[in-house]
């Protein structure tokens, strides 16, 4: 018989994603300067927040919040109501969380759990039984639901998911120490002397009815709460909750740094990302801009590239990629670079080793050199004034 | 009634026979052009362009699935928000209701008063062009006449015998048309009517229903040609880029024209954007060996070959060794290795296998049938 709670817009919430997508990305550089930093580009078609929103697509997940902070215009604008990824269903939706103030004051956010605890009120309205933490700053294809079936099993309160990372590296994470069940029992963040080198990435499903409880009673308390490897998981593991690691071993990339960003985005061009971009069981959405096609005119020379919709090419690309909507002029020799959407590169102009912003405009002539260092040009800066129109 | 609320209609009535072969697996509004499109995504932009959210389409019944397909709910275009209004008709019914005896009109009368517009912009789907019917609603606003009709100066080789030539007297208005093949005065340009009428919506009303009664033609667009010597009709000039598609050779030069940056800018680059339906592709690779100048693609293909004045749509691989030269490749083409394909057209999921030959003329190119698989040389023109 078919009962009211079998009707998808009766049936619980099981699990809701949180996308922590606040950050403002400091060691971008000028490419954060106006826009946050899950909203940057990545791969000529995406922007970063677009593989995490993918993975809850595709894991089944059907209602997401993405916490906002710094600079969300563009993030904003590029989510909408989530039509990109199939959010706008009846019973699906994507929700920006904006912080806002009430009679208690502003509620802005000091810290990963503390981006959770101002944002109880709406997940509370979803009433799920597990909330899903995500960074929204990771280039990776990870299914959730799988994830979710191991922290059933394990009756967990926290699952904590981890990912083997070489041993001279492990002192720059957080590093989960888990005995043969896979039970964390011990986490040390950034340790001098790593005991193994199963590191955090930033992903955890917990119990909400605990984390709740938890962010509450310590926000009553004034027990500092406001970061998820510094506080709540130290505190979980000392209170005896049950806190188990996934291990992930697929490609995972945080671009939190102009050299991860570039590297990560030549992986992707050099198909060495293990990132499987064309597989279509676990597509990667992203808002399509509306845009003619790619135009290679007789001048151009493209080798070893990638080039999307409404790019317009006169020079020579090599080991490069274009964005939506770059305009490369006749002469212009563009070389193991990222170019951004909307980005303008005059007659001669020379590019090596660089990214270059949303909306630059690279003069006639110009030349950007990140032999040593990769170069980077901001958001819509422009270098050089010389442009000639057609 | 808002003051000035325009609706529009989209038909696709009778398609050109000469286009045969690539309309065998689909109506004219559903065929590809230039990588990313399908025709009618030209009409389509140009009414929601104008701001214009009540559309009529009267469709072909034949092979209707990949309209559908394509429009979807019409998202993209904005059609799908509240205050919108679509009504999907088919020209066969209109037919079938007319052989019958029956009020055959009244769909499109229906349409009309409720749409509770001042205006309706009529247009077919033969013509491409990127028109701003803002402008040309307002000059006809301007205007005495109940009717405008949008013409183009054309020269011989853009003109279908079926097409009907305007000719204008004093005040812009039209005195006399024809068929094409019927004109006796060769000129070197022709007023080719564009198949876009702009009318006063409470004159068509009437005049349907008075036409429903005499035996009018079930066609809309014939319809509006027959009125254009029996109303005073104001002639429009577009003279933006436009192409007539009305056989495989127009449909080929029609692409091929578009590499010319200047034909390319004015339709594709202009500020009305034109819209199609959006897919979620990877970037196209081109690899180290590719070769590509003069070309158009879209996105989600992987290049490896040599590639001159040619269009490939989505999802295509082009084997290293191929060489492609004036070729239109549609979605989910492969060409193989060591492959030559010229002066081609490859209609939808073709496989060309490695070394295979196919050849034909820039004035013939060769029609592969969508879903084949070439394994023999083919040489045609």
């Amino acid at each position: 018989m078919v009962t009211d709670s079998d009707h998808p817009l009766f049936m619980k919430n099981e699990m809701l994603a949180m996308i922590l997508a606040g950050g403002k990305g400091t060691r971008l550089g000028k490419l954060t300067q106006n826009v946050a930093k899950p909203a940057v580009p990545f791969g000529g078609r995406y922007r970063i927040i677009d593989f995490a929103i993918s993975n809850c697509v595709n894991s089944g997940i059907k209602n997401i919040g993405v916490v906002t902070q710094y600079q969300p215009l563009i993030l904003n604008n590029h989510i909408g109501n989530g039509a990109s990824w199939g959010l706008d269903r009846l019973d699906a939706g994507i929700t920006i969380l904006q912080p806002y103030s009430n009679n208690e004051g502003s509620k802005w956010f000091e810290g990963t759990a503390h981006a959770i605890y101002q944002n109880i009120d709406y997940i509370d309205s979803m009433d799920p039984e597990y909330i899903l933490v995500l960074s929204g700053d990771h280039i990776y294809k990870m299914d959730y639901d799988e994830m979710l079936e191991q922290h059933k099993q394990n009756n967990a309160e926290l699952t904590v998911a981890v990912i083997d990372v070489p041993m001279e590296e492990a002192p720059r994470f957080g590093i989960m120490n888990t005995d043969d069940n896979d039970r964390i029992i011990e986490f040390e963040e950034k340790p001098e002397n790593p005991k193994s080198n199963h590191a955090s990435m930033g992903i955890y499903i917990f119990n909400w009815k605990r984390l709740r409880e938890v962010l509450v009673n310590s926000a009553n308390k004034d027990v500092e709460m406001l970061d998820f490897g510094k506080n709540v998981i130290p505190f979980y593991i000392k209170s005896g909750d049950r806190v188990f690691a996934h291990t992930y071993n697929g490609y995972w990339r945080d671009v939190g740094t102009i050299d991860s960003l570039w590297s990560a985005n030549m992986e992707f061009l050099d198909n060495e990302s293990g990132l499987t971009i064309r597989d279509k069981n676990w597509r990667i959405y992203s808002k399509n801009p509306v845009a003619p096609p790619q135009f290679i005119t007789e001048k151009a020379q493209v080798k070893d590239s990638m080039i999307v919709d409404g790019c317009y090419v006169s020079g020579d690309i090599e080991h490069s990629i274009l964005s939506s909507n770059v305009q490369i002029k006749e002469g212009a020799k563009v070389k193991d670079s990222i170019i951004m959407p909307g980005v303008i590169v005059g007659k001669n102009a020379k590019i090596n080793n660089a990214i270059i912003g949303e909306d630059a405009i690279i003069g006639n002539d110009a030349i950007i050199d990140g032999q040593t260092e990769i170069a980077v040009v901001g958001n819509a800066e422009v270098v050089g004034v010389d442009i000639d129109e057609g | 009634m808002k003051a000035n609320k325009i609706s529009a209609i989209i038909t696709n009535e009778n398609e050109p026979a000469g286009l045969a072969l690539l309309t065998a697996s689909r109506p004219l509004p559903a065929l590809f052009f230039d990588c990313k499109y399908r025709l009618m995504d030209f009409a389509l932009s140009s009414v929601v362009n104008a701001n214009i959210r009540t559309l009529l389409m009267i469709l072909n019944e034949r092979k209707i699935k990949s309209v559908f397909d394509h429009l979807g709910g019409s998202r993209e275009w904005g059609l799908d928000s509240i205050g919108s209004y679509q009504y999907v008709n088919f020209y066969q019914d209109i037919l079938r209701k007319k052989a019958e005896g029956k009020k055959y009109l009244a769909n499109t009368i229906e349409f009309l008063q409720k749409s509770k517009s001042t205006y309706t912009v009529i247009m077919g789907s033969q013509m491409l062009c990127n028109i701003d019917l803002k402008a040309a609603v307002r000059i006809h606003k301007q205007r005495p006449e109940k009717m405008s009709v949008v013409f183009k100066r054309e020269v011989q080789d853009k003109i279908a015998n079926e097409d009907q030539i305007l000719e204008f007297g004093a005040d812009n208005r039209i005195i006399e048309h024809g068929r094409f093949s019927d004109v006796a005065n060769k000129t070197d340009l022709y007023n080719l009517c564009m198949d876009i009428f702009i009318v006063d919506t409470e004159w068509l009303i009437e005049a349907l229903y008075e036409g429903q009664e005499n035996d009018a033609p079930a066609s809309l667009i014939e319809f509006l040609v027959e009125q254009m010597t029996k109303i005073p009709t104001n002639g429009y000039e577009y003279t933006g880029y436009s192409s007539n598609i009305f056989d495989v050779k127009s449909y080929y030069q029609a692409n091929m024209e578009l590499l010319e940056p200047e034909n390319f800018n004015e339709l594709l680059f202009s500020s009305q954007k034109v819209i199609t339906r959006t897919k979620n592709e990877v970037a196209t690779y081109f690899s180290p060996e590719s070769d590509v100048q003069s070309s158009h693609l879209a996105t989600g293909s992987v290049i490896e070959g040599k590639l001159r004045r040619s269009f490939v749509s989505r999802r295509t691989s082009i084997k290293k060794d191929s060489d492609v030269e004036g070729a239109i490749i549609m979605a989910n083409g492969s060409i193989g290795e060591g492959a030559t394909v010229k002066y081609a057209i490859l209609d939808k999921n073709v496989v060309i296998s490695p070394g295979v030959k196919v050849i034909g003329t820039p004035d013939r190119p060769l029609i592969i049938p969508k879903d084949s698989c070439i394994v023999d040389d083919i040489y045609g023109g």
